[in-house]
Parts: structure tokens; sequence; C-alpha cells
């Protein structure tokens, strides 16, 4: 797939995967890595970028094992902008899908 | 590369940051090398799925510049700003590279022409002054119009000037999201 295109959609998992709890970093960069083929090391200049536009803040928390963790919680801008993300999103792969089923129904 | 080679490379790479913006990333990093090795992976692993440091600092510097240039827009934070994006990747070198020479283009013509246009008249008397048999009224009243002129289009320029390079740092800020870094394959 092309690059420039994955890019955009990294920062809707991001956002999508910190709407119904916190999480912190290893935990973000495994679960889209689960999914997706990325380089893991790119997430952390988007969260850091996506926390400077006040899409999220950061909190310490203590783990069972070993040192404190980031977490990063959404703020609601950062929801707001979740909601337009995954409106453009779904009018996209929608009007993909749809070109793709006249095509193929045409052959 | 163990992580020990892995935060060298990357704090290496990142050593125009501030110290503390540079700590907190670095801090990042020994968290994700932490967690995952409790995880059971080995350094080795962690460190290649993560990809190279220096393309990772290269993003976290185009964004860092891009700020800098958006918080002072003077001519060394605006270039340095441009430079580190084109570093991110050949496709930016064609989209950001382009547009800026010609948009650095067209400020410094307008601003030539409305210098120029200012400095008129002592062109005109330095003209006389080599050769004094030229002299013509009409030349001084036509150059002291053009200084009127010529302030009226610096001032214009200024504006302009100010609006353009707030408007090409929104489109780098742009480019920082659209382009590259960070995904396998194209």
């Amino acid at each position: 797939m092309n690059i420039q295109f994955k890019k955009g959609v990294l920062e809707l998992c991001v956002l999508a995967l910190l709407d119904k709890q916190d999480r912190y970093g290893y935990e973000l960069v495994q679960r889209i890595s689960d999914n997706i083929a990325i380089s893991e090391g790119s997430v952390y200049p988007l969260l850091r970028r996506l926390t400077k536009e006040a899409y999220f803040t950061t909190y310490l928390q203590e783990s069972k094992e070993g040192p404190s963790r980031k977490y990063y919680h959404l703020t609601d801008q950062g929801r707001d902008y979740l909601h337009q993300l995954n409106e453009e999103w779904k009018a996209f792969t929608e009007g993909v899908n749809e070109l793709l089923r006249e095509v193929v129904s045409d052959e | 590369m163990s992580k020990e080679a892995f935060m060298r490379k990357l704090e290496r790479a990142l050593v125009k940051l501030p110290v503390a913006e540079r700590q907190d990333i670095l801090e990042d990093f020994h968290e994700h090398f932490h967690v995952g090795m409790q995880e059971g992976k080995d350094e080795a692993e962690i460190a290649a799925a993560l990809g190279s440091p220096n393309q990772i600092a290269k993003e976290l510097l185009a964004t860092y510049y891009l700020d800098r240039a958006g918080e002072e827009s003077n001519v060394g934070n605006v270039f340095r700003a441009v430079w580190a994006v084109i570093g991110l990747g050949f496709f930016n070198l064609v989209v950001v590279l382009g547009p800026f020479i010609a948009v650095l283009g067209c400020i410094v013509g307008g601003w030539t022409v409305g210098v120029a246009f200012i400095v008129s008249p002592i062109l005109v008397l330095l003209n006389v002054i080599i050769y004094p048999d030229t002299f013509r009224l009409f030349d001084l009243f036509a150059s002291i119009g053009l200084t009127g002129v010529g302030l009226f289009i610096s001032i214009g320029m200024f504006y302009a000037t100010r609006f353009i390079v707030k408007l090409f740092i929104r489109y780098l800020s742009y480019n920082i999201k659209l382009v590259k870094g960070g995904l396998k394959h194209a």
C-alpha cells in the first residue's frame, strides 16, 4: 500500500485506540503493529505531535513491574478530531468499495 | 542492534533538541524497551521492529523546527524547518523545495522592486555626478514619484511576506502529517 496513504491512517488508529481507555506507548504501538505493517518507532513522533496539538494529555502511572509508564488520554478536542477523521475514512472506503463493486459487476 | 546502540544513535541524532525534550523522548523509548523485554522479547528484536533511529529522529526534528518557525518566523527558523521537512524523504524534495523556491523568488522579487524604486532618486543623482551633462529635471521628478510607489510596494510586501510565510508553514505542517516516515514498504 501507498506510504502517504497509510500515514494518515496511523493517526486515525492511534486516536481510535484511545477513545475508550487510556493506554501507554508500548501498548498502542503493539496494537497497531498487530494489524498493520509499520516501523514501530514512528508511532512515538506521532504521539508527541498529537500531544502538542492538544489532542492528548499524558500522565505517569506506576506499574506492578518496574518503572512508571506514560499513559495517553484523549481530550475532548482529540475526540472531535477522531470523529471527523472517522467520518472521512468511512466516506472514503465506502466510495472505493462502491467503485470496486461497480467495476467487478461490469465484467 | 542492542538497546544501548539504538539509544546512543537516537540521542546523537537528537543532539540539536533542547535537553528536556530530548530526555523526554529517550525516556519514551527506554520505557518501550523495558516493557518489551518484560514481555519476553530480546533487545535486537525490539530495536528491529522500531526501525531506524535516524528516521525517527528526522521526524521529531522536523516537527520541532516547524513549531519554532511557527512561533518565531525569522529567516533562520524558516530555512531550518524547510530543510528538515525536505529531509524526511524524496517525495518532499519535490513537493516542498519546488514551491519554496517559487515563493522565495516572489518575495525576493517584490522586495527588490520596492527597494529599487525607493532609492531611484539616488541613482539619478549618481548619474548626474558621473555624467553631469545628461541631467534632466524630468528624471528627478519621475524618480521621486517612483519613491512613493516603492514605499507602497514595500509596505505591501511587508504584510504579504508575513502572510505568505505563515501560509507556507501551514503547508509544511500538512506535509509532515502526510509524508512518509515509519511505514514499511510502499
